[in-house]
């Protein structure tokens, strides 16, 4: 399905979630944007919040989606009773309708119908049945699917994101949906916590706290909480990077020399070094496919980004460009690198295409750090500073679309879950 | 049924969209923390506290629950929305919602240094990292932009340190390293990490024992100058010097 409108580069967009204590802010959008209504969901349960809310504020914020006011129209009984023509005079080239339904247990059950008001044809039409509190991520879902049928590629808005809130005197891990609602402080601490690092499966959390007076890497189950100190070494311990098997971890330990990068296997505790030579080596990352090992090194005299094969440990030199590349991700196909390129004394995000080290700077941020991909590979999460504070903000691949989270705290070191 | 479009739903979702939903919901996969608290190894009180702390986070903004002060590091269960829901791994899971132990930071226990029976010695007051007369309290350690190189005007005080060291054996000191705020975190670790090793090189060739040092990074996490200038990031690049148990 192809719409071609050309719409304003800037969207404004005032978010029903306005009560919340972090809102989102679109700073640049697609140009072409497809214009989408979300009439209200017929909610016949009890106690269940109208998905319609969360939907249109997914989809809005997102830059590829102008949002066509419903003004307050309720999704039909049935779908034979909905006019599209109607909504296509208004303006829509989409039309989204729903029902909430009571089901067994106290459950509800969530159908939503996606048209295309242009060739009045249904898109999609799905059930999800979930508690009342599961609603939230129904919805997030729903503008996935919705986001997957009109632009023909994933969307990525049922995400955690993971993160540290800095408060007066206290550091806090917090994981949040994509939306940057429903955050869950999942580890405290009047320490510094930095670099949190999703395990393959989401489940677990790998980080750095500064609890014992230096840096020590931990390993926290997500569902009840425990954790374990996995490396403290001699000197500091930092850097976590899954492997992609889940079983190990790259990190960045000091205990025989300067800051070398080792392999940590969870089981046995054993760490066996892999980078070697007098050169600061940090920031492992790897591939999907686990051919490979990113890193930052100052071994070439400066901080760039190099790569070593797995298991040989060969190593090529990634990044060239600029005296300071770090910071390395990967997309979930392995395709693309985000990283932090140092410009004029500015620090941005910018992105290479592997295959031919194409680098392009994403952002007009001057302190940006941590970029991270979503699961879909279309947006990079990072954090930056805007009028001394850390916020949290997304860039598309592509460098059009761009949002800012903000918070009234001190956000810093995001990660996507994978 | 008041929804006569049932069956053709049905039969879309039959049809093989990417997102089938089941009977209880792809979304319960993401459930976290959802096993009966009761069937966890821990103790019968433990388990009923859990839940009674699951019921109050579900209850409360977690925002709220997250910001009781607290002196020390606490972790926590992500609660899932639903407390019937089943696992659907079978995996065991602790009490959702609990907290964990509280972690406390491990500062060494060791007598402070000053303590260590120098007393009656000419030169204990002016050796006691302690006393504000003494050389021994100063530090602080500054390095320039990108460097790690120790300059000229610390070679007394790291003398001073060394002297300590080597008549107190059972003192230890912590080097902490530290980088200005510029750059990757993680980078600054590493450059923080390369400053510490410095001041523990020089003091090791002043002969002070391996077991008495530890250089350790603290990166860019603990400015001593809040500021984003070149004013504050001179004072943060530095390395400090902790005797154990301060």
């Amino acid at each position: 399905m192809i719409f071609r409108l050309i719409i304003a580069l800037y969207l404004a967009l005032s978010s029903p979630l306005s009560m919340a204590a972090m809102t989102i802010e679109i700073v640049g959008g697609a140009a072409n944007m497809i214009p989408v209504t979300v009439l209200a969901f017929e909610v016949g349960a009890p106690e269940a919040a109208d998905p319609a809310a969360v939907i249109s504020s997914d989809l809005g914020r997102s830059g590829y989606f102008k949002m066509v006011e419903s003004q307050g129209a309720v999704s039909p009984a049935s779908p034979q009773s909905l006019s599209l023509g109607t909504w296509k005079g208004r303006g829509a080239d989409a039309v989204v309708m729903g029902h909430v339904l009571p089901a067994a247990n106290g459950k509800v059950e969530v159908r939503f119908w996606l048209f295309d008001a242009v060739r009045q044809s249904q898109l999609a039409a799905l059930s999800y049945t979930t508690t009342p509190a599961g609603l939230r991520a129904v919805s997030h879902r729903i503008a996935d699917a919705i986001h997957e049928q009109l632009l023909g590629e994933p969307g990525s808005y049922s995400g955690r994101i993971a993160y540290i809130l800095k408060r007066p005197g206290r550091y806090e891990l917090q994981v949040a949906d994509a939306d940057s609602q429903n955050a869950i402080t999942v580890t405290g601490s009047p320490e510094p916590l930095i670099s949190p690092a999703w395990s393959p499966d989401g489940q677990k959390l790998a980080y750095v706290s500064f609890e014992d007076k230096k840096p020590v890497v931990y390993v926290q189950n997500l569902a009840d909480g425990s954790r374990r100190a996995v490396a403290r070494f001699r000197g500091s311990n930092s850097a976590p990077a899954w492997f992609p098997d889940g079983k190990k971890l790259a990190v960045t330990l000091s205990k025989d020399e300067t800051s070398q990068i080792y392999f940590l296997n969870l089981e046995t505790g054993e760490a066996t070094r892999f980078t070697r030579g007098g050169a600061l080596d940090t920031e492992p990352v790897f591939s999907p496919d686990g051919r490979w090992m990113y890193f930052t090194s100052d071994r070439g005299g400066t901080p760039q980004i190099y790569k070593a094969s797995l298991p040989g440990g060969e190593v090529k030199r990634v990044t060239f460009e600029g005296g300071y590349n770090v910071s390395p991700s990967l997309s979930p196909d392995g395709k693309t690198m985000a990283f932090v390129h140092r410009r004029d004394g500015r620090f941005h995000v910018a992105v290479m295409d592997l295959g031919n080290g194409q680098m392009q700077v994403l952002t007009d941020t001057v302190f940006d750090e941590s970029p991270s991909f979503a699961s879909n590979g279309r947006l990079i999460l990072y954090a930056t500073l805007v009028n001394g504070r850390g916020v949290l903000a997304t860039v598309s691949v592509d460098g059009k679309v761009r949002q800012r989270l903000s918070q009234s705290g001190d956000l810093r070191e995001p990660a996507w879950e994978p | 049924m008041k929804y006569p479009v049932f069956a053709t739903l049905l039969a879309v979702l039959l049809a093989g969209c990417a997102d089938t939903p089941t009977q209880d919901a792809s979304i319960e996969d993401r459930a976290l923390a959802s096993k009966d608290a009761k069937k966890s190894a821990d103790a019968k009180a433990a388990a009923a506290t859990a839940t009674e702390k699951a019921a109050a986070t579900q209850a409360a903004d977690s925002a709220k629950v997250a910001a009781k002060p607290a002196e020390k590091v606490q972790t926590q269960g992500m609660v899932a929305p639903d407390t019937q829901v089943k696992s659907l791994d079978g995996s065991q899971a602790g009490a959702k919602g609990a907290d964990g132990k509280p972690i406390g930071a491990s500062g060494g226990q060791a007598g402070a240094p000053g303590q260590a029976g120098v007393a009656g010695q000419a030169d204990a007051v002016l050796l006691d990292p302690k006393n504000p007369a003494s050389p021994l309290v100063k530090r602080r350690i500054l390095f320039d932009y990108d460097s790690a190189a120790i300059r000229d005007e610390y070679r007394s005080l790291l003398e001073s340190h060394a002297k300590y060291l080597l008549k107190e054996k059972a003192a230890k000191v912590i080097l902490q390293g530290h980088a200005d705020e510029r750059g990757s975190r993680e980078y600054n670790l590493a450059l923080g990490q390369r400053r510490s090793e410095s001041v523990y090189k020089a003091l090791s060739l002043l002969g002070v024992p391996d077991a008495q040092l530890e250089a350790v990074s603290f990166g860019e996490e603990k400015p001593v100058a809040e500021g984003h200038d070149e004013e504050a990031w001179m004072q943060n690049r530095r390395t400090e010097i902790l005797y154990e148990g301060e």
